[in-house]
Protein backbone atom coordinates (compact mmCIF):
# COMPACT_ATOMS: atom_id res chain seq x y z
CA UNK A 1 0.00 0.00 0.00
CA UNK A 2 2.83 2.41 0.87
CA UNK A 3 4.49 1.52 -2.45
CA UNK A 4 1.26 2.21 -4.29
CA UNK A 5 0.92 5.64 -2.72
CA UNK A 6 4.54 6.50 -3.48
CA UNK A 7 4.11 5.48 -7.12
CA UNK A 8 1.60 8.26 -7.72
CA UNK A 9 -2.00 8.43 -8.91
CA UNK A 10 -1.33 7.47 -12.55
CA UNK A 11 0.27 4.17 -11.61
CA UNK A 12 -2.45 3.61 -9.02
CA UNK A 13 -5.11 3.98 -11.72
CA UNK A 14 -3.21 1.84 -14.24
CA UNK A 15 -2.85 -1.12 -11.89
CA UNK A 16 -6.36 -0.84 -10.42
CA UNK A 17 -8.41 0.41 -13.37
CA UNK A 18 -11.08 -2.29 -12.89
CA UNK A 19 -11.65 -1.10 -9.34
CA UNK A 20 -11.80 2.51 -10.54
CA UNK A 21 -14.35 1.37 -13.14
CA UNK A 22 -16.35 -0.33 -10.37
CA UNK A 23 -16.49 2.92 -8.39
CA UNK A 24 -17.63 4.89 -11.45
CA UNK A 25 -20.36 2.33 -12.24
CA UNK A 26 -21.58 2.45 -8.62
CA UNK A 27 -21.72 6.25 -8.87
CA UNK A 28 -23.60 6.19 -12.20
CA UNK A 29 -26.03 3.53 -10.93
CA UNK A 30 -26.75 5.49 -7.75
CA UNK A 31 -27.22 8.69 -9.79
CA UNK A 32 -29.77 7.06 -12.13
CA UNK A 33 -31.68 5.58 -9.17
CA UNK A 34 -31.87 8.98 -7.42
CA UNK A 35 -32.17 11.43 -10.31
CA UNK A 36 -34.36 9.71 -12.88
CA UNK A 37 -38.06 10.38 -12.32
CA UNK A 38 -39.02 7.35 -14.43
CA UNK A 39 -39.51 4.12 -12.50
CA UNK A 40 -38.20 1.87 -15.33
CA UNK A 41 -34.99 3.90 -15.49
CA UNK A 42 -34.59 3.57 -11.73
CA UNK A 43 -34.57 -0.23 -12.20
CA UNK A 44 -31.96 0.12 -14.99
CA UNK A 45 -29.87 2.17 -12.53
CA UNK A 46 -30.16 -0.62 -9.98
CA UNK A 47 -28.88 -3.08 -12.61
CA UNK A 48 -25.86 -0.85 -13.35
CA UNK A 49 -25.13 -0.64 -9.62
CA UNK A 50 -25.27 -4.47 -9.39
CA UNK A 51 -22.90 -5.06 -12.31
CA UNK A 52 -20.49 -2.57 -10.73
CA UNK A 53 -20.27 -4.84 -7.70
CA UNK A 54 -19.90 -7.90 -9.98
CA UNK A 55 -16.92 -6.20 -11.65
CA UNK A 56 -15.28 -5.76 -8.24
CA UNK A 57 -15.63 -9.48 -7.43
CA UNK A 58 -14.48 -10.81 -10.81
CA UNK A 59 -11.52 -8.40 -10.92
CA UNK A 60 -10.50 -9.51 -7.41
CA UNK A 61 -10.41 -13.15 -8.59
CA UNK A 62 -8.18 -12.37 -11.58
CA UNK A 63 -4.47 -13.27 -11.60
CA UNK A 64 -2.21 -12.15 -14.48
CA UNK A 65 -1.39 -15.05 -16.80
CA UNK A 66 -3.68 -17.49 -15.00
CA UNK A 67 -6.13 -19.76 -16.83
CA UNK A 68 -9.83 -20.10 -16.27
CA UNK A 69 -10.49 -22.73 -13.59
CA UNK A 70 -10.87 -25.88 -15.74
CA UNK A 71 -8.90 -28.26 -13.53
CA UNK A 72 -8.90 -31.68 -15.22
CA UNK A 73 -6.01 -34.10 -14.59
CA UNK A 74 -3.85 -32.72 -17.42
CA UNK A 75 -4.40 -29.02 -16.75
CA UNK A 76 -1.59 -27.09 -15.13
CA UNK A 77 -2.01 -23.85 -13.25
CA UNK A 78 -2.01 -21.19 -12.21
CA UNK A 79 -5.77 -20.76 -12.22
CA UNK A 80 -7.97 -17.84 -11.24
CA UNK A 81 -10.06 -18.34 -8.11
CA UNK A 82 -13.40 -20.05 -8.89
CA UNK A 83 -15.20 -18.87 -5.75
CA UNK A 84 -15.96 -15.24 -6.77
CA UNK A 85 -17.21 -16.54 -10.13
CA UNK A 86 -19.69 -18.82 -8.35
CA UNK A 87 -20.90 -16.04 -6.07
CA UNK A 88 -21.46 -13.74 -9.06
CA UNK A 89 -23.27 -16.45 -11.07
CA UNK A 90 -25.72 -16.73 -8.17
CA UNK A 91 -25.94 -12.93 -7.88
CA UNK A 92 -26.73 -12.51 -11.61
CA UNK A 93 -29.69 -14.91 -11.38
CA UNK A 94 -30.95 -13.30 -8.18
CA UNK A 95 -30.55 -9.89 -9.84
CA UNK A 96 -32.75 -10.95 -12.75
CA UNK A 97 -35.43 -12.23 -10.33
CA UNK A 98 -35.30 -8.87 -8.56
CA UNK A 99 -35.60 -7.00 -11.85
CA UNK A 100 -38.54 -9.18 -12.95
CA UNK A 101 -40.50 -8.55 -9.73
CA UNK A 102 -39.70 -4.81 -9.81
CA UNK A 103 -40.89 -4.53 -13.42
CA UNK A 104 -44.04 -6.53 -12.57
CA UNK A 105 -44.81 -4.07 -9.78
CA UNK A 106 -44.17 -1.18 -12.20
CA UNK A 107 -46.68 -2.58 -14.74
CA UNK A 108 -49.21 -2.95 -11.90
CA UNK A 109 -48.56 0.63 -10.70
CA UNK A 110 -49.08 1.90 -14.25
CA UNK A 111 -52.39 0.07 -14.60
CA UNK A 112 -53.56 1.47 -11.27
CA UNK A 113 -52.36 5.09 -11.50
CA UNK A 114 -51.60 5.65 -15.20
CA UNK A 115 -48.13 7.09 -14.68
CA UNK A 116 -44.52 5.97 -14.29
CA UNK A 117 -43.14 9.29 -13.00
CA UNK A 118 -42.26 9.09 -9.30
CA UNK A 119 -43.21 12.72 -8.50
CA UNK A 120 -46.59 12.53 -10.32
CA UNK A 121 -47.26 9.25 -8.54
CA UNK A 122 -46.64 10.90 -5.16
CA UNK A 123 -49.17 13.65 -5.99
CA UNK A 124 -51.80 11.16 -7.21
CA UNK A 125 -51.38 9.07 -4.09
CA UNK A 126 -51.63 12.03 -1.71
CA UNK A 127 -54.94 12.99 -3.42
CA UNK A 128 -56.46 9.57 -2.62
CA UNK B 1 -1.22 -3.70 -15.25
CA UNK B 2 -4.01 -3.47 -17.80
CA UNK B 3 -3.73 -4.00 -21.55
CA UNK B 4 -5.20 -1.78 -24.25
CA UNK B 5 -8.14 -4.08 -25.15
CA UNK B 6 -9.34 -4.33 -21.56
CA UNK B 7 -8.97 -0.60 -21.08
CA UNK B 8 -10.97 0.08 -24.28
CA UNK B 9 -13.72 -2.33 -23.14
CA UNK B 10 -13.83 -0.71 -19.71
CA UNK B 11 -14.15 2.68 -21.42
CA UNK B 12 -16.98 1.34 -23.64
CA UNK B 13 -18.83 -0.03 -20.63
CA UNK B 14 -18.59 3.23 -18.69
CA UNK B 15 -19.61 5.23 -21.78
CA UNK B 16 -22.68 2.99 -22.24
CA UNK B 17 -23.57 3.39 -18.56
CA UNK B 18 -23.29 7.18 -18.92
CA UNK B 19 -25.46 7.06 -22.07
CA UNK B 20 -28.05 5.05 -20.13
CA UNK B 21 -28.02 7.71 -17.42
CA UNK B 22 -28.43 10.77 -19.66
CA UNK B 23 -30.82 9.45 -22.35
CA UNK B 24 -34.35 10.57 -21.56
CA UNK B 25 -36.26 8.12 -23.74
CA UNK B 26 -36.57 4.82 -21.88
CA UNK B 27 -36.30 2.74 -25.09
CA UNK B 28 -32.98 4.45 -25.93
CA UNK B 29 -31.78 3.86 -22.35
CA UNK B 30 -32.69 0.16 -22.61
CA UNK B 31 -30.72 -0.19 -25.87
CA UNK B 32 -27.72 1.53 -24.28
CA UNK B 33 -28.07 -0.82 -21.30
CA UNK B 34 -28.08 -3.87 -23.61
CA UNK B 35 -24.83 -2.63 -25.18
CA UNK B 36 -23.49 -2.14 -21.66
CA UNK B 37 -24.33 -5.76 -20.76
CA UNK B 38 -22.61 -7.00 -23.92
CA UNK B 39 -19.46 -5.01 -23.08
CA UNK B 40 -19.39 -6.29 -19.52
CA UNK B 41 -19.85 -9.90 -20.76
CA UNK B 42 -16.71 -9.43 -22.88
CA UNK B 43 -14.86 -8.09 -19.84
CA UNK B 44 -15.78 -11.28 -17.94
CA UNK B 45 -14.22 -13.36 -20.73
CA UNK B 46 -11.01 -11.27 -20.61
CA UNK B 47 -10.90 -11.69 -16.83
CA UNK B 48 -10.96 -15.50 -17.31
CA UNK B 49 -14.53 -15.93 -16.11
CA UNK B 50 -16.21 -17.55 -19.16
CA UNK B 51 -19.07 -19.03 -17.10
CA UNK B 52 -20.00 -15.60 -15.80
CA UNK B 53 -19.62 -14.18 -19.32
CA UNK B 54 -22.05 -16.75 -20.76
CA UNK B 55 -24.58 -16.11 -18.02
CA UNK B 56 -24.26 -12.35 -18.38
CA UNK B 57 -24.71 -12.50 -22.17
CA UNK B 58 -27.74 -14.83 -21.92
CA UNK B 59 -29.36 -13.40 -18.83
CA UNK B 60 -28.06 -9.82 -18.55
CA UNK B 61 -28.10 -8.83 -22.21
CA UNK B 62 -30.88 -11.29 -23.18
CA UNK B 63 -33.56 -11.90 -20.56
CA UNK B 64 -33.24 -8.56 -18.75
CA UNK B 65 -33.52 -6.59 -22.01
CA UNK B 66 -36.62 -8.57 -23.02
CA UNK B 67 -38.17 -7.90 -19.59
CA UNK B 68 -37.52 -4.16 -19.95
CA UNK B 69 -38.94 -4.12 -23.48
CA UNK B 70 -42.07 -6.01 -22.35
CA UNK B 71 -42.51 -3.46 -19.57
CA UNK B 72 -42.38 -0.43 -21.86
CA UNK B 73 -44.67 -2.20 -24.33
CA UNK B 74 -47.24 -2.52 -21.50
CA UNK B 75 -46.73 1.05 -20.19
CA UNK B 76 -45.71 4.46 -21.63
CA UNK B 77 -42.51 6.12 -22.73
CA UNK B 78 -41.90 9.58 -21.24
CA UNK B 79 -43.58 12.30 -23.34
CA UNK B 80 -41.71 15.30 -24.80
CA UNK B 81 -39.01 15.87 -27.40
CA UNK B 82 -35.92 16.35 -25.20
CA UNK B 83 -33.19 13.80 -26.00
CA UNK B 84 -31.24 14.17 -22.78
CA UNK B 85 -32.37 14.17 -19.19
CA UNK B 86 -31.80 17.42 -17.25
CA UNK B 87 -29.08 17.09 -14.62
CA UNK B 88 -30.30 16.63 -11.07
CA UNK B 89 -27.88 18.47 -8.72
CA UNK B 90 -28.89 16.51 -5.62
CA UNK B 91 -28.41 13.12 -7.32
CA UNK B 92 -25.12 14.31 -8.84
CA UNK B 93 -23.88 15.40 -5.40
CA UNK B 94 -24.70 12.00 -3.88
CA UNK B 95 -23.08 10.15 -6.82
CA UNK B 96 -19.90 12.29 -6.60
CA UNK B 97 -19.77 11.70 -2.83
CA UNK B 98 -20.10 7.92 -3.33
CA UNK B 99 -17.37 7.86 -5.98
CA UNK B 100 -15.14 10.13 -3.87
CA UNK B 101 -15.43 8.04 -0.72
CA UNK B 102 -14.89 4.78 -2.64
CA UNK B 103 -11.95 6.24 -4.61
CA UNK B 104 -10.21 7.09 -1.33
CA UNK B 105 -9.92 3.32 -0.72
CA UNK B 106 -8.21 2.67 -4.07
CA UNK B 107 -4.68 2.80 -2.63
CA UNK B 108 -5.54 0.18 -0.02
CA UNK B 109 -6.74 -2.35 -2.62
CA UNK B 110 -4.27 -4.84 -4.09
CA UNK B 111 -3.36 -4.36 -7.78
CA UNK B 112 -5.67 -6.28 -10.16
CA UNK B 113 -3.92 -9.43 -11.40
CA UNK B 114 -1.34 -9.64 -8.63
CA UNK B 115 -0.69 -13.18 -7.37
CA UNK B 116 -0.41 -11.85 -3.81
CA UNK B 117 -4.03 -10.76 -3.42
CA UNK B 118 -5.98 -12.22 -0.48
CA UNK B 119 -8.35 -13.96 -2.93
CA UNK B 120 -5.55 -15.66 -4.88
CA UNK B 121 -3.75 -16.75 -1.70
CA UNK B 122 -6.86 -17.86 0.14
CA UNK B 123 -6.95 -21.42 1.49
CA UNK B 124 -10.48 -21.80 0.15
CA UNK B 125 -9.28 -21.06 -3.40
CA UNK B 126 -6.42 -23.55 -3.06
CA UNK B 127 -8.72 -26.21 -1.64
CA UNK B 128 -11.22 -25.92 -4.48
CA UNK B 129 -8.53 -25.91 -7.19
CA UNK B 130 -6.67 -28.90 -5.72
CA UNK B 131 -9.60 -31.11 -4.76
CA UNK B 132 -12.48 -30.23 -7.07
CA UNK B 133 -11.59 -32.77 -9.75
CA UNK B 134 -10.83 -35.72 -7.42
CA UNK B 135 -13.85 -35.15 -5.23
CA UNK B 136 -16.53 -34.29 -7.78
CA UNK B 137 -15.09 -35.53 -11.13
CA UNK B 138 -16.14 -32.26 -12.72
CA UNK B 139 -13.41 -30.53 -14.69
CA UNK B 140 -14.86 -27.07 -14.40
CA UNK B 141 -14.09 -25.89 -10.86
CA UNK B 142 -16.81 -23.23 -11.08
CA UNK B 143 -19.46 -25.89 -11.77
CA UNK B 144 -18.03 -28.11 -9.03
CA UNK B 145 -18.26 -25.32 -6.45
CA UNK B 146 -21.68 -24.17 -7.65
CA UNK B 147 -23.34 -27.58 -7.73
CA UNK B 148 -21.41 -29.56 -5.11
CA UNK B 149 -19.51 -27.58 -2.48
CA UNK B 150 -22.01 -24.74 -2.40
CA UNK B 151 -25.07 -26.74 -3.45
CA UNK B 152 -27.15 -25.28 -0.65
CA UNK B 153 -26.42 -21.75 -1.95
CA UNK B 154 -27.67 -22.83 -5.34
CA UNK B 155 -30.79 -24.31 -3.79
CA UNK B 156 -31.35 -20.95 -2.05
CA UNK B 157 -30.96 -19.30 -5.44
CA UNK B 158 -33.58 -21.62 -6.92
CA UNK B 159 -35.89 -20.70 -4.02
CA UNK B 160 -35.38 -17.00 -4.83
CA UNK B 161 -36.26 -17.59 -8.50
CA UNK B 162 -39.35 -19.58 -7.46
CA UNK B 163 -40.39 -16.84 -5.03
CA UNK B 164 -39.93 -14.24 -7.78
CA UNK B 165 -42.13 -16.30 -10.10
CA UNK B 166 -44.85 -16.61 -7.45
CA UNK B 167 -44.54 -12.90 -6.66
CA UNK B 168 -44.94 -11.98 -10.32
CA UNK B 169 -48.04 -14.17 -10.65
CA UNK B 170 -49.56 -12.53 -7.57
CA UNK B 171 -48.76 -9.00 -8.76
CA UNK B 172 -49.75 -9.50 -12.39
CA UNK B 173 -52.43 -12.18 -11.89
CA UNK B 174 -55.23 -9.94 -13.09
CA UNK B 175 -53.35 -8.90 -16.26
CA UNK B 176 -52.09 -12.37 -17.12
CA UNK B 177 -55.28 -14.36 -16.59
CA UNK B 178 -57.80 -11.70 -17.62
Amino acid sequence: MIDALAAGPVDLLATRSYYAGTFLLLGIGAYVMIASPNLVKKVIGMNIFQTGIFLFFIASAYVDGAQNPIVGPKATGPFVSPLPHVLILTAIVVGVSLTAVALGLIVRIYNEYGTLEADVLQEVRSDD
Amino acid sequence: MIDVVSLALLGLVIACALATAVLRDVLAAIIAFAAYSLGIAMIWVLLQAPDVGLTEAAVGAGVTTVLFLLTIAKTVRPPGDAIFESVDPKGLLVAVLIVGVLASTLGALPPVGSAETPVAQSQVTDYYLENAYEQTHVKNAVTAVLAAYRGFDTMGEAVVVFAAGVGLLVVLGREVFA
